[in-house]
């Protein structure tokens, strides 16, 4: 009878997200109510936002003591100590749209690789996901390339070191208090999202402008557990926690496509600017140097972007809309 | 063990190790780790202490705290505020209570340049008490208006209260510096008030400077308005680059305290003397206030491990059933009470973030809501038994005057912050009109 | 009772030399935050001054703790405390003491096994893996960096951490062997 099933303590997960409050409640929380509704008492997810219970720099050692059971975040941000922390977040330029980011993992191998190099830091790798692409909002008008020279801009670490070559000057702080650091001086602005977040965390009240051009297509960021929790895991549950991961994708993947193109028509808080396409270009080319530069970094980095290679060749062929960013 | 006894434990097993004297670090840093390993066992329970230290290592804004600790020391030692003690004292010195008075306003001029409230006490014991002990000034009424006027320091913009509340509401920095610009303006004019009736009706608490006293040639009157503008520049080469935005906060406060030295140097104060005690004792205070923050959010860390923010949440507004303004008051109280014998700082960082987001949820203005917490950290920096002004001006104040004089000096300033307090609650426009104005919201 | 003296004056003189040499990085934070001034003003914008300071701030508190104990600058409530006789102060500080020891040790533990895993080491067992790096049957792995663009190694800010809080643990031990003679009815 299923009161047995009651009477037993629910097992209980801690999770962290890169997310703060107001954006975690889009991108993090659908997943968890999902897991948590559907798994009728047997197991309970806690949610907690950025930085909350162990910053996000420590999030990953967190995640493998158990401090934390269950992570969501992306790679670089989280300091993943593997060679796929430049890959998460935004790899320059490696995908046009939110939809790149399941077929590469599912149909071009990256989900494998994921998986084993994050097996032999003693952490569960489950799902990855496309999120926003990576525009920019400023204080300042963005005009042209020559315009982010001397920018200070909030961004992840490796879209920052892409970014140092056009005279960006890339600023690392805390997720929360990247809005408060724009009044304080600290920011111009940020590199870090679409414009659908910019206004669900407040960015938008700080900020005045919006360039529509991206160095990113879609944000890579997974789900992850600690290794032994997951072992420790019944069957069913695991089915359940993979479906709530998935529903929770299904859920992201509208609300970003939807918010991108209704705040961009409707939003009265940022005004648009766009660098003409053949401008654009420059940067588009120095992705190409930075993706040799970091292919020369490792045998699992080179075959990373050997993926990345193959699949924009193939969307370059097929044309529009899978080219247009 | 349930994580409602846990959380209960917590609180009131640290309540008794303070009153034994604990050092107030060491008490909240022992509670949070002892918890930590009851909640997560050998599962990261030993990480969480740690944890909180790279935490705070990435808390930028608290690069401040020396800065201004430094300045409100070089400001104080070196003396450079004596002429500006002066101009009050000799402008202000025909009125009764005037030099009372005119230590008000010396306050107000130092609360724009500094971000804490130390400066204030420090020049306030070592240059006002002095000369007004020496005047016949009653003693009481004289601590009292120094230990009052100098925690305008936080509430008058710059203030690293209103930047540590900023960084835990989300709320932008210049419209809550903005916001309190009218809030410490009418308390200043409100001291003032109270010193006036005070002195009318017993005129030997604030008496005349006697008339050699005040035989001043005019000329030396209008020299004397001059030392103004040292706290106008330093308040401007510090603010104007921030405002403007050509300077960040947090360099700001260095050219703030860049200046302050540069001045103490260019006067010729910058004795071997003040140069020992500023640097030593900014090195003290700081650790005291970094190491108390480091214990602190690892507190804080248990706490929300502990899901403790929603259990009050949902104690207050299903359980309880109570009015927003009802809870708005209850946490007034509540942060008082707490106020009297916790630090602001760990007030600031175990008890906001369970408070401010319920505010927000509440329906309430959090630019608004950050000057009524700080007016109440005012408040507690003047409470016994834990108080810093307090502490502060039983270092600093002469033998003379006894703890017990202390505790009563400041009753009536209390409760003129009390109405303050009262004031901007009732008419939240007394905060938000300034930052609306210059916002164009 | 010699050992007692000789360890309170041989820890009190290290961590007085140690804070006396911290106290002026407070002019190394100005200076560092007057670059970054004057870098964005006239040249570009540094990468490094932002976290630099972070750094500086860190060693400025964690190591000049020692010395800020010494100088009485902790605040302590005292709404009982305070009204207390000496002798009565140092029984409850020998005791109360030991709870700042106990933090203080977990506080270390948790800054040495975050140094190993700076050092790229993801087991429990943190002390071992260091006295396998001396013997050689362990070796450094992944070093981790910070999350900037500027991407400092993080283990020398760690190490500092750690060497600070033995710091003031040996400081803490210290305050307590005082309080020990002090009952034992010896001037300080
Ligand atoms: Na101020
Ligand atoms: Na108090």
């Amino acid at each position: 009878a299923p009161s047995i099933v009651h009477a037993q303590a629910p097992i209980k997960w801690r999770m962290q997200t890169y997310a703060g409050a107001a954006l975690g409640e889009q991108v993090t929380k659908p997943a968890v109510d999902y897991i948590n509704a559907a798994a009728n008492g047997e197991m309970e997810i806690e949610l907690f936002y950025a930085d909350q219970i162990v910053p996000t720099g420590e999030l990953f050692q967190a995640m493998q003591r158990g401090t934390i059971d269950m992570v969501h975040s992306d790679d670089d941000s989280m300091a993943s100590p593997t060679p796929l922390q430049q890959f998460g977040g935004y790899f320059p330029f490696a995908t046009k749209h939110i939809l790149d980011v399941p077929v590469l993992f599912n149909q071009y191998g990256l989900a494998d690789i994921w998986k084993e190099e994050y097996a032999k830091v003693g952490v569960e790798w489950l799902s990855a996901a496309g999120q926003d692409p990576c525009n920019f909002n400023t204080t300042k008008e963005i005009k042209s390339v020559a315009d982010l020279d001397g920018l200070k801009l909030y961004t992840f670490p490796t879209a920052g070191r892409f970014l140092s070559k056009f005279g960006v000057v890339p600023v690392n702080i805390p997720y929360e208090d990247a809005e408060v650091a724009v009044q304080t001086g600290e920011l111009d602005g940020m590199a870090w999202s679409g414009i659908t977040e910019d206004y669900t965390v407040g960015w938008a009240d700080v900020t005045d402008y919006f360039l529509t051009n991206n160095i990113s297509g879609a944000w890579i960021g997974s789900f992850f557990v600690n290794q032994q929790q997951w072992a420790d895991l019944p069957d069913h549950l695991k089915q359940l926690v993979m479906a709530g991961i998935e529903a929770g994708h299904t859920y992201r993947n509208q609300w970003y496509w939807g918010g991108e193109a209704r705040l961009r028509a409707q939003g009265d808080k940022l005004k648009l600017s766009t660098v003409p396409a053949d401008e654009w270009a420059e940067v588009e080319n120095a992705a190409k140097d930075f993706w040799t530069e970091i292919a020369e970094e490792g045998e699992v980095h080179a075959k990373i972007v050997q993926i990345f290679r193959d699949y924009n060749d193939v969307i370059n062929k097929a044309g529009p809309p899978y080219t247009n960013g | 063990m349930s994580y409602e006894m846990i959380a209960t434990l917590m609180f009131s097993s640290m309540m008794l190790m303070l009153l034994t004297g604990q050092r107030v670090f060491g008490a909240i840093g022992f509670i949070a780790v002892v918890s930590a390993l009851l909640l997560w066992g050998d599962k990261g329970g030993y990480d969480i202490g740690f944890a909180a230290a790279m935490k705070l290592m990435k808390w930028y804004p608290l690069l401040t705290l020396p800065m201004f600790i430094f300045m409100g020391y070089v400001l104080s030692e070196s003396r450079i505020a004596d002429d500006l003690y002066k101009m009050f004292h000799v402008w202000m010195g025909g009125v009764r209570g005037g030099l009372a008075i005119g230590t008000i306003g010396l306050m107000v001029l130092i609360s724009a340049m500094n971000g804490l409230s130390v400066a204030g006490m420090a020049i306030g014991s070592t240059i006002a008490l002095p000369e007004l002990l020496k005047r016949g000034y009653d003693k009481r009424m004289v601590t009292g208006v120094i230990q009052a006027g100098s925690s305008l320091g936080i509430l008058v913009p710059p203030s690293v209260v209103l930047v540590l509340y900023a960084m835990i509401a989300r709320q932008p920095v210049g419209q809550l510096w903005l916001a309190g610009v009218i809030p410490g303006l009418m308390m200043a004019a409100m001291f003032i008030a109270y010193i006036v009736i005070r002195c009318r009706m017993n005129p030997e608490l604030g008496p005349i400077l006697s008339a050699e006293d005040r035989d001043i040639p005019r000329a030396e009157k209008l020299r004397l308005l001059r030392a103004g503008i040292l706290p106008l520049v330093i308040f401007a080469v510090m603010m104007v680059p921030f405002v403007r935005g050509w300077t960040s906060l947090v360099e700001s406060s260095a050219i703030g305290a860049g200046a302050a030295f540069l001045a103490a140097v260019l006067k010729g104060r910058m004795t071997r003397e003040v140069f020992e005690n500023s640097v030593r004792n900014t090195l003290g205070i700081t650790c005291m206030f970094m190491w108390i923050i480091l214990a602190a959010l690892a507190f804080g860390a248990v706490f929300d491990g502990l899901g403790a923010v929603k259990a009050i949440e949902s104690l207050f507004t299903e359980k309880m059933n109570l009015s927003p303004w009802m809870i708005l008051i209850m946490m007034q109280l509540s942060f008082i009470i707490m106020g009297t014998f916790l630090d602001d700082t760990a007030m600031l960082v175990i008890v906001a973030p369970l408070y401010v987001p319920l505010v927000g949820a509440l329906g309430f203005d959090l630019i608004w809501y950050g000057i009524l917490y700080t007016i109440t950290t005012q408040i507690a920096y003047m409470t016994p038994p834990f108080g810093y002004n307090l502490f502060l001006m039983r270092a600093m104040a002469p033998p003379e005057i006894t703890l017990r004089d202390i505790y009563a000096s400041i009753t009536p300033f209390v409760l003129v912050m009390v109405l303050a307090l009262i004031l901007v609650m009732v008419f939240p426009q007394i905060a938000t009109w300034l930052p609306d104005y210059i916002y164009d919201k | 009772m010699k050992f007692m003296r000789g360890y309170i004056r041989g820890i009190d003189a290290m961590n007085r030399r140690i804070g006396r040499i911290m106290m002026y990085g407070i002019f190394v934070l100005m200076g560092v935050l007057l670059w970054s001034t004057v870098s964005k003003a006239f040249f570009v914008p540094s990468l490094w001054t932002l976290e630099m300071a972070q750094f500086v701030m860190v060693g400025y508190y964690i190591l000049g703790g020692p010395y800020s104990i010494q100088l009485g600058s902790n605040v302590r409530m005292d709404l009982l405390y305070g009204d207390w006789s000496l002798r009565r102060k140092a029984w409850f500080d020998l005791f109360t003491v030991f709870f700042l020891i106990f933090y203080l040790c977990v506080l270390l533990y948790g800054a040495v096994s975050s140094t190993a895993y700076s050092l790229g080491y993801w087991g429990t067992e943190p002390f071992s893996f260091f006295g396998g790096l001396v013997t050689g049957t362990e070796e450094i792995g992944h070093m981790e960096k910070s999350s900037s663009a500027w991407r400092p190694y993080l283990w020398p800010i760690k190490v500092v951490m750690i060497v600070g809080i033995f710091l003031m643990l040996l400081q803490c031990l210290s305050e307590l062997l005082k309080d020990v003679l002090r009952l034992k009815g010896e001037a300080i």
